[in-house]
């Protein structure tokens, strides 16, 4: 009985200092973050000398703030989810709900092991992805918008795969079986009761997709970020992104003074993550009302 | 003993046997039931009286590794049909013989669209036909009067009780000829389960109900005749 209590209070003292630390961790980072960062926020670390409404309506080139690197960031993210979501949500569902036994274990080895590559790598095959597509396709494209969105989505599609087959195959018998025994086509069955219930766990994988493609830096360091390419104009172009100005002022600095805009960018970086997840929450909210109360 | 179907007779099964991962589970049934009546499934856990159910309306399909063999017939639109014969639509199967769980399902959505669900998986979208066929259905499952003032609210604030009655309307909608019950009064308490059981009675006049139950005074109430199943055979009443 006394060794089970100290056993009990042992895990109990584990799992609060596991919380407290990963708790404390977070709030150091971003603690440090802010107080090096908030005092170089303003007009002037976005939009440098140009007017800031000039800059807003595309009339005038920012070369020296973070507007451009923020339009980057954010073209990155939608196009990578875009292309990467479709893809991930339909693999997932053949994993959970059409593939069997020997192609399953394949596929899943597989996806395993994409999860597990790191993002250098991914960035490398982008890189040779261009490469490949100027020589063959186009003298035209080169490491660009899209190369890297592709790169990423390729990075992210694990997370969105296995967090749909997981939520699908989480759902339980009686719930599996509710339209089938309506009548329902097995199509059916995933399009009105077995979507609309794993979206929650669904979303979640988008949600940690947003999140990396918002913050790798290693695939659009190869794959066509660079430091002071204006706003994005092309998915064929050159365009700036946060993590790469974080990277190559952190790196490069000239003066203290260009060490702490890198805070300040981390800190803009942080503040958009925190705004996509946002996004992707009211999403999330209302697809599952639209699926579940209005099917 | 080997007989073409008769007219009362709503389903005939011959030599049926399923398997599940090599394990028999059913073994070599034989058996017919009639119009209009109510037949209760008894035996232990185990003995296949639930699995007998999901061969009825083809529902074992959903099981890995499961194998069936032996022959179903039901009679749908008056006409005998071999429900695993080649090209027979397995959604229209189920259309016409319902199924209600053990544990009431009903979907996170209004109770109207609830009971619509089946109607438009079946491709109906008009809604003078489906307005008409929700409360037709509710009436019939003796729940209309309990919430025709509140069709748009969350079916998951009824009771356990109005859960389970939503579920056997959301299967009356489609107007089955056979309605298979698997233990549909074992997680509520007794005053919902008498209700369900006087629903089952009622509902016997156009239907053919099969229905398993553990409680032998249930089965006492509202059974016409008694099937005791045992490892995985008919022991009595086939």
């Amino acid at each position: 009985m006394t060794t089970m209590k100290s056993a009990d209070r042992i895990i109990i003292l584990f799992s609060w200092s596991g919380a407290l630390v990963l708790t404390g961790a977070l709030s150091a980072i971003l603690g440090y973050v802010i107080f090096k960062g908030a005092g170089t926020l303003d007009l002037k670390l976005f939009f440098g000398d140009t007017a800031p409404l000039d800059a807003l309506t595309l009339k005038r080139q920012v070369f020296d703030g973070l507007f451009p690197a923020i339009l980057g960031t954010l073209c990155l993210v939608v196009l990578s989810v875009i292309l990467a979501v479709p893809l991930g949500l339909a693999t997932g569902i053949y994993l959970a709900e059409y593939a069997g036994g020997f192609a399953k274990k394949v596929f899943n080895l597989f996806f395993d092991i994409l999860a597990g590559v790191p993002s250098i790598v991914v960035g490398l095959f982008g890189f040779a992805l261009a490469v490949f597509l100027h020589r063959h396709v186009s003298r035209e494209i080169g490491p660009c918008l899209l190369v890297s969105s592709l790169a990423l989505a390729l990075l992210v599609l694990p997370y969105i795969i296995r967090t749909t087959q997981t939520a699908l195959e989480g759902l339980p018998a009686d719930i599996r079986l509710t339209a089938l025994a309506l009548g329902a086509t097995r199509l059916q069955n995933i399009r009105h009761v077995l979507l609309p219930r794993s979206l929650s766990g669904i979303m979640t994988g988008v949600i940690l997709a947003v999140g990396r493609c918002a913050e790798d830096t290693a695939v659009i360091l190869l794959t066509g970020a660079v430091a002071a390419a204006g706003v994005p104009r092309s998915l064929l172009g050159h365009y700036e992104a946060l993590p790469f100005y974080i990277y190559y002022i952190s790196s490069q600095y000239a003066n203290p003074e260009q060490l702490l805009t890198g805070y300040g960018a981390a800190l803009v970086l942080l503040v958009i993550c925190l705004g996509l997840f946002a996004v992707t929450f009211v999403i999330k909210r209302r697809l599952s009302y639209n699926a579940l109360y209005r099917a | 003993m080997s007989h073409s179907p008769v007219e009362t007779t709503r389903i005939r099964v011959t030599d049926l046997s399923f398997s599940y991962r090599k394990r028999a589970v059913l073994r070599n049934i034989h058996v017919d039931f009639a119009d209009s009546t109510i037949t209760a499934l008894v035996g232990p856990s185990g003995a296949g009286k639930s699995t007998f159910l999901t061969t009825l309306n083809g529902l074992w399909q959903t099981i890995p590794e499961a194998r069936l063999t032996g022959q179903v017939l039901i009679r749908l639109e008056g006409a005998f049909q071999d429900i695993y014969a080649d090209g027979f639509s397995v959604s229209r199967l189920r259309r016409r013989v319902g199924m209600v769980f053990q544990t009431p399902n009903p979907l996170p959505m209004s109770i109207f669209r609830n009971i619509a669900f089946p109607l438009k998986l079946a491709g109906e979208s008009r809604r003078d036909v489906i307005e008409p066929s929700v409360e037709a259905a509710l009436r019939r499952a003796y729940l209309w009067e309990e919430v025709k003032d509140r069709l748009g609210d969350n079916a998951l604030t009824l009771s356990g009780g109005q859960q389970q009655r939503l579920c056997i309307a959301r299967a009356l909608v489609l107007e089955p000829q056979v309605l298979l019950l698997d233990e549909p009064t074992s997680s509520l308490d007794e005053t919902a389960g008498r209700v369900i059981e006087e629903l089952m009675v009622c509902l016997k006049d156009r239907l053919t109900l099969l229905v398993v139950s553990h409680y032998l005074e249930q089965v006492k109430r509202i059974a016409d005749r008694v099937m005791a199943f045992s490892n995985g055979s008919i022991e009595r009443g086939g």
